[in-house]
């Protein structure tokens, strides 16, 4: 028999708010986290970004959580949203035993590792003062995370940059379908950092104003930052706790587009392929699709390619679908399961985001969705992440209400 | 339609570049000492995989992960993979740490983008995707010292879910002379400083099978009776630990050989291989090469007076890292 894998919780922060309700309220009033840059420290100051609005200080506070913690952001993003995920799904410290963590970061504590490189580098390079610099990289961020959770069994970090979230909740689905373990708290968190914020600068790929994914216009990307978590969990696990499910996982396919690190295949094949096999082991067909969370960055190479690989699935009628990149910023490694969690928002609610800021579509005859669609029964929706160096992913939740008996 | 639990997981073909002569045994007859605590990998000749005008853009890492990559494939005689699976702790270091020295010297203004194009983690399996123009399945994982453990579970999961037939797996971490100072004092566990890329073809398929990888098991944070819950006298005779002459990082392997009840042969590699993220990853390869030869060199036997005459069914890799992760591979002759 097919392994069904269910998803039993969700949390999420990001520059629209703590948590799924205030995520929601956001949406559903249309307001965008993409702001003048007020907590990021850079000499690019002038340029938006999707922030969350705690400092620090103010989230560690709520955490009530000390050193190293309090000093990485990525791992303070990460707990808030993986606690209100796995309070959501009522697990217990004896089901942790039995469940992976699984956390996509590139950027994991980046931001310390910037703030303390100079003095380290610069004091004495014969004696660097090192230590401020442990903890820093990816791993140890998820393995602080799953830490303040409880004692998981297994704790790994994808990381493929825009993708690395996708991911997760990929290899948390295979490691319950192959018996390995029962639960899978899944996901990803990003903090923004210098490293990255110049990265993509350097590339020439950052809007000076709020990014416009799908429009003519388009200029390129706003960075934010973030986490969100979803827990998945067996159909046998999910009986044995009572467990309450919000959805099911019913397909995912990942796919690399092979062609360069930074830029798109102009056919989308990567794109193409990953929505391919994620409607293959869905056994849908493209038009159950009810609404498609583009990864929509904003660039003018990512959006038309990810419309090419699309109009190759679905021909010129395409289904719903917009980017939430104008409310949230693009959250890079957090993306995938913070567009997730939207996905879940939507099933649950009947409500499809609108795109913000498409003025002249970027095809005639294609427009993503320029109004927000209300109570309007959603059953079926993919999410797509596609990642540098054509690591790409796409997933589809489907609509399951209630306790499996 | 077959069961899951029906499929096996079979590992095809290895290369590796180390602190070794590259892309050889050479290491099994005679291992080149370590001449001090910081050792990087012995170059492999790219420029048999490589036209030099794209090995120019490249840096070590990445040519390093197309020889192990291009090698193992051709001895599976595998071209397009179903997937590419990568482990990386640092991922791509050198660039990494190069960007974050202009900005620390020059400010955040004229970076230059190809630093920052190839200083990501997943730059690394992405390579390989592009290099093959391979559309599988590829991910990469980093995780400090089970980045190698958690892509290789990654493969042997979607090989027994009946999902792909072979993939290469992957490992690979460099270091410079910055991180090597920096490791000395953030891991007092490491004794001896090293680089490792290693690249495996792992299959359903059992022919031509240098072993087969029968288990993959990752223990976050475990207590020392848990990890021995997990060997048995049957299956677990020999073993080769992480250990490496330094006490902190050798303790908990001495507390759990005191809990089992068998006294399995211990074997060693960290001697030959040396310490980083990846380097549990050339354990697996010098580990998988035993096996496949049926010969264990003397200089990896950690208890001189350990003895055994049988031929080797199997041999199980127990790793452990800094934060009480245990990571255990199981190993069996074909």
């Amino acid at each position: 028999m097919k392994q069904k894998v269910y998803v039993t919780g969700a949390g999420i922060i990001s520059a629209i708010g703590v948590g799924k309700e205030a995520t929601l309220r956001s949406i559903l009033n249309e307001a965008s986290g993409v702001m003048p840059m007020s907590y990021l420290e850079s000499e690019h100051s002038y340029l938006p970004v999707g922030e969350v609005k705690l400092s620090n200080a103010e989230m560690s506070h709520a955490l009530n959580v000390s050193y190293p913690i309090n000093e990485l952001r990525t791992v303070l993003l990460g707990i808030f949203a993986a606690k209100e995920a796995v309070e959501e799904a009522r697990l217990k410290a004896m089901d942790l035993r039995k469940a992976a963590f699984i956390s996509g970061t590139t950027v994991g504590g980046m931001d310390k590792t910037e703030r303390h490189f100079k003095s380290v580098f610069d004091a004495n390079a014969d004696t660097p003062d090192c230590k401020e610099l442990k903890y820093n990289d990816c791993g140890y961020s998820s393995n602080l995370i799953a830490d303040y959770l409880g004692n998981f069994q297994i704790v790994t970090t994808p990381s493929t940059a825009c993708s690395s979230a996708a991911n997760a909740i990929i290899l948390g689905a295979n490691l319950i379908k192959a018996g390995i373990v029962d639960i899978a708290v899944v996901g990803g968190s990003e903090a923004l950092t210098k490293f990255h914020l110049n990265g993509f600068n350097s590339l020439m790929i950052l809007d000076k104003e709020r990014c416009r994914p799908f429009d003519k216009g388009r200029a390129g990307i706003n960075l934010g930052e973030g986490a969100a978590y979803i827990v998945l969990e067996s159909a046998q696990s999910v009986k044995n706790r009572g467990a309450r499910v919000l959805a099911e996982l019913i397909g995912y396919g990942n796919s690399c587009d092979a062609f360069h690190q930074t830029a798109t295949s102009e056919n989308g094949d990567g794109a193409y392929l990953a929505m391919r096999k994620a409607l293959d082991m869905s056994h849908l067909n493209p038009d159950e699709i009810d609404y498609v969370n583009t990864h929509g960055t904003g660039t003018p190479n990512n959006d038309i390619c990810e419309l090419a690989a699309m109009e190759r699935i679905w021909g010129a009628e395409l289904p719903d679908f917009s980017s939430t990149k104008p409310f949230t910023g693009h959250t890079t490694s957090a993306s995938g399961s913070i567009e997730a969690v939207i996905c879940l928002l939507s099933i649950a609610n009947g409500v499809r985001p609108k795109s913000i800021g498409v003025s002249i579509s970027l095809k005639d005859d294609i427009t993503p969705l320029t109004e927000t669609k209300r109570d309007c029964s959603t059953k079926n929706v993919m999410n797509n992440s596609f990642g540098f160096g054509g690591n790409d992913s796409s997933l589809i939740f489907s609509e399951h209400e209630g306790t499996i008996g | 339609m077959k069961e899951p639990s029906d499929k096996k997981c079979y590992v095809r073909s290895m290369a590796l570049v180390s602190c070794q002569k590259p892309l050889c045994d050479e290491w099994m007859d005679e291992p080149c000492p370590f001449e001090s605590a910081y050792v990087r990998a012995q170059e492999p000749n790219s420029k048999e995989f490589i036209v030099p005008s794209e090995a120019r853009r490249m840096s070590r890492i990445l040519k390093r992960t197309v020889c192990t990559s291009l090698t193992a494939l051709n001895e599976a005689g595998i071209h397009d993979p179903n997937a590419i699976i990568t482990g990386t702790g640092m991922g791509c270091m050198e660039n990494s740490e190069k960007f974050l020295i202009d900005m620390a010297t020059f400010g955040e203004n004229c970076l230059k983008p190809s630093l920052f194009m190839q200083s990501t983690h997943n730059t690394i399996g992405s390579l390989i995707g592009i290099v093959l123009k391979c559309h599988g399945y590829n991910n990469t994982y980093s995780h400090e010292g089970i980045s190698f453990e958690s892509a290789l579970l990654d493969g042997f999961v979607q090989l027994k879910l009946g999902v792909i037939r072979n993939a290469l797996i992957g490992s690979h971490d460099e270091n410079t002379p910055f991180s090597a100072l920096m490791f000395e004092r953030i891991h007092p566990e490491y004794r001896v400083l090293t680089e490792t890329s290693m690249s495996a073809v792992i299959t359903t398929d059992s022919s031509n099978a240098i072993c087969e990888v029968a288990s993959v098991c990752i223990l976050h944070g475990a207590d020392i009776d848990e990890v021995a819950s997990k060997l048995n006298a049957n299956e677990d005779k020999m073993i080769l630990l992480g250990v490496n002459d330094v006490k902190v990082n050798d303790n908990p392997y001495l507390e759990l050989l005191a809990e089992l009840s068998f006294k399995p042969v211990c074997l060693q590699y960290k001697n030959i291989f040396g310490d980083n993220f990846s380097s549990s990853a050339a354990g697996f390869y010098a580990a998988a090469r035993i096996i496949e030869r049926q010969t264990v060199p003397s200089f990896m036997l950690w208890r001189k007076d350990d003895d055994f005459t049988d031929k080797i069914s199997g041999l199980t890799i127990v790793n452990r890292t800094e934060d009480s992760t245990w990571a255990i591979i199981r190993l069996k002759a074909v």
